[in-house]
């Protein structure tokens, strides 16, 4: 058994998909391209494929990550790069292919960045943004079916700013993620539409990289045109 | 254009569309599309916003198809048929439509009484359709409307209201054994109510159970060869990449090669599941009870009725024996789960047959004990049995709200506490009952409810009485009863012939009341159901 790490985008209508289905919708892209995937142990073996940092339902993803476990006698990384990309469903499009070692530990995230278009009064919203780089702390209340949770959003979402568009403005924010969790990149958007007045609409929120901890260094499979640098497993400090 | 009137997750598993979808795209020059009922918000949404209903392939309005074709699965969704043409633009009625309108053709189980949607529908089509799917698409040829319904008037098993003059009659795919199945189905990507791959290994059931309106409908029995079903098990994989395959038909423990299929399609990959269907109990359920524990599957057993009386009655032949082995078997397996199905409601059910399944629900927990399985999970569905048309019991009473709820009642009392039951809802099945029989003009029962607002009539948190109640008040009907059933023989006899002799289903029911087990033509003589006759005919594996 060996694991790799495939580095995939996801737009187009797969952006509404949920995140066991676009897990799904991966592990049967393996399937269909005749690359067995490790099945786990227990009462009933599932295939082993973990998406290490979950897609809001809604969102665009550029350089994603998924981190799957194959056996040993499949296709190699670059002949199972072309298989998945013919045999992925549209919109989650397979970019690259980093074998790594069984001991190395799972890449963990620690910084993502987010960009969304905001409809609105543009000053209105650039002054929501920017009343937010002013304050020390932003208080936010999260009711989910598990309960209560408040949370600084200030210890997690730095490197906010936003640019004035035709109808509103795109903001653009990156959530740290730490020990002690992180925000929902929905905290912010709700909370700059709060006081900018706006309805909080379905934005087109869009996660254009992220950075992640214990990402190895090895030899990557990328498919033609993706660019190098942008490319997440490539891992940087940004 | 191809609907099924439900949700996308509903709809996308019904292996009927997939057929039509695959051959209209791939054997004939139609380019067939789909669309299915938008959930209450989406639609409200829609209409907000003035965007008419569109197909999934290309997002164009779907009022601009040549055809519309529904598949009806059930009573519960054809207030789904009137919201979906309303949210396309298309008028609820048939005679409303123009030249520009879409034929709206209705076809699949529901159509074996067609009266409760004849007036939002210009054809039906009855019984399998895939003989004659090319003279369809080549009818939509004709230069008018009315040329179009000609055409397809002149099509065996078509009714079309207002011109047809006789009865349709239902039609039987005898290439059903050697043609090819669909292999490479639509792959939905957002999880679906049956999420695998699907082998349909045999139509048709002869076991006769009276109370079952399928395998009255779907006789005879043909059955695809075990190399053909394996094939096909073996494409769907490579082409779905679903790890588990299910094995279709109205009884697939009665599939001749049913051991030999379980075993090659398990091993034509490491992890591949087989999901069975619920078993009938006979001898072959034993050994698939075991096959289904085996794999960490779950075991349905469907003994229906809770004594030997009733289900000696609705020819349900099972005796408490065999119950007893396929339960042993099942836990010896391995396994700790076990579903049960029963029906409450059914002709000449006494409170005893109701306190049987109790009985034999203990039974089976005292079996798990002995086996040294004491923590199973059990479980037991118990359904309202409704009359359907096509069955000896076609013309029998429906049981009522009042008498279902007391036997749910009574059934809750007598089972142990952990075991969990679920119920069929009473106010449901009082639609359904109203629907299966509608007479002439039923079809204003159902506009006036969604005009009411009901549609989702399936699903509990959307299901409303109320707009139901309202329709049948201003209708001056009661739910529960046939909906403007005619005196004398039933309306949909006009309308349809199921090729079953009528004196084949007074004989079930005469031998249902004497308590007379019929036996199934595959292992006995002829019960002369009148089906077998003009080319048609059973198709057996050796």
């Amino acid at each position: 058994m060996t694991w790799w790490l495939l580095t995939f985008s996801r737009g187009g209508p797969a952006r509404y998909l949920s995140h066991l289905d676009t897990t799904r919708a991966l592990q049967r892209a393996f399937a269909r391209a005749g690359i067995p995937l490790a099945l786990s142990q227990g009462m009933r073996p599932k295939p082993c494929i973990a998406l290490p940092l979950p897609l809001p339902v809604g969102a665009a993803g550029r350089h994603e990550l998924a981190v799957v476990e194959v056996v040993a006698d499949g296709p190699g990384p670059a002949t199972a790069l072309a298989q998945l990309r013919a045999a992925a469903p549209a919109g989650l499009e397979p970019l690259a292919v980093m074998p790594v070692g069984e001991r190395h530990p799972r890449p963990q995230p620690r910084l993502a960045e987010y960009s969304c278009v905001i409809d609105g009064e543009a000053g209105t919203l650039v002054a929501a943004v920017e009343r937010y780089a002013s304050e020390d702390h932003v208080i936010r209340e999260r009711v989910s079916p598990k309960g209560r949770r408040t949370l600084d959003l200030k210890e997690y979402v730095v490197g906010a700013s936003a640019q004035a568009t035709a109808g509103g403005a795109k903001l653009s924010f990156a959530i740290r993620h730490s020990a002690t969790g992180a925000a929902r990149p929905q905290d912010y958007v709700d909370l700059i539409a709060e006081w900018a007045g706006v309805e909080p609409v379905m934005c087109s929120l869009d996660r254009v990289h992220v950075t992640w901890e214990d990402l190895p260094r090895a030899e990557v499979s990328r498919a033609e045109g993706v660019d190098p640098r942008d490319n997440v497993q490539e891992g940087d400090d940004r | 254009m191809l609907s099924y009137p439900d949700v996308y997750e509903i709809g996308i598993s019904n292996p009927a569309l997939q057929i039509l979808y695959t051959y209209l795209n791939d054997a004939t020059p139609a380019a067939a599309e789909r669309a299915y009922c938008p959930w209450p918000d989406m639609a409200a949404e829609m209409r907000a916003s003035g965007v008419p209903l569109w197909t999934l392939e290309t997002m164009s309005p779907v009022a601009g198809c040549d055809l519309w074709g529904f598949t009806l699965p059930h009573e519960l969704a054809f207030t789904n048929v009137l919201e979906m043409l309303d949210l396309a633009g298309v008028p609820l009625h048939a005679a409303e439509r123009g030249e520009a309108d879409p034929i709206v053709l209705g076809g699949g189980p529901a159509v074996a009484d067609p009266w409760p949607v004849a007036a939002f529908f210009d054809a039906f089509f009855v019984g399998e359709v895939e003989e004659r799917l090319d003279a369809i698409v080549a009818a939509l040829a004709a230069p008018t409307r009315g040329q179009r319904l000609e055409a397809l008037e002149g099509i065996p098993g078509m009714w079309v209201p207002g011109l047809s003059t006789r009865p349709a009659e239902r039609q039987v795919f005898m290439g059903f054994s050697t043609a090819p199945p669909v292999t490479r189905p639509v792959v939905p990507v957002l999880e679906a109510v049956h999420d695998r791959a699907v082998v349909e290994v045999m139509r048709g059931c002869c076991a006769g159970c009276r109370f079952c309106q399928a395998g009255m409908w779907y006789r005879p029995v043909r059955e695809r060869s075990v190399d053909l079903v394996v094939e096909t098990a073996r494409k769907l994989l490579d082409e779905t990449g679903c790890d588990e395959v299910s094995l279709l038909s109205l009884s697939s423990c009665d599939y001749s090669g049913i051991e030999a299929a379980l075993t090659r399609i398990r091993g034509l990959r490491p992890g591949t599941r087989v999901s069975l269907p619920s078993l009938r109990i006979d001898g072959a359920a034993s050994s698939l009870a075991r096959f289904a524990a085996e794999q960490r599957g779950s075991v349905t057993l469907a003994p229906e009725a809770g004594t030997q009386r009733l289900r000696d009655a609705i020819n349900k032949g099972v005796d408490e024996e065999q119950f007893e082995e396929a339960v042993r078997a099942t836990f010896s397996g391995g396994f700790t789960g076990l579903k049960l199905y029963f029906m409450i409601g059914l002709p000449d059910e006494t409170d005893d047959d109701v306190a049987g399944i109790a009985r034999m629900v203990e039974t089976a927990l005292g079996l798990a004990k002995e086996i040294g399985r004491g923590r199973v999970r059990l479980s037991i569905s118990v359904s309202s049995y409704i009359p359907k048309p096509h069955t000896p019991y076609e013309l029998e009473p429906f049981a009522g709200a009042e008498s279902l709820r007391r036997r749910q009642q009574l059934l809750r009392t007598a089972l142990p506490r952990h075991v969990r039951v679920a119920f069929h809802d009473v106010d449901a099945s009082l639609v359904e009952a109203s629907l299966a029989r509608g007479g002439r003009g039923s079809d204003r029962l159902v506009e006036e409810a969604w005009r009411r607002g009901a549609r989702f009539d399936g699903w509990s948190e959307h299901f409303d009485l109320g707009a139901w109640q309202g329709a049948a008040a201003a209708l001056d009907v009661e739910l529960g009863e046939p909906v403007f059933l005619a005196e004398g023989r039933p309306d949909w006899e006009a309308v349809v012939d199921a090729r079953l002799a009528p004196a084949f289903l007074e004989d079930e029911l005469a031998r249902s009341r004497r308590g007379e087990l019929t036996a199934d033509c595959r292992d006995a003589a002829c019960s002369a159901c009148g089906v077998c006759a003009d080319g048609v005919t059973m198709e057996i594996l050796a």
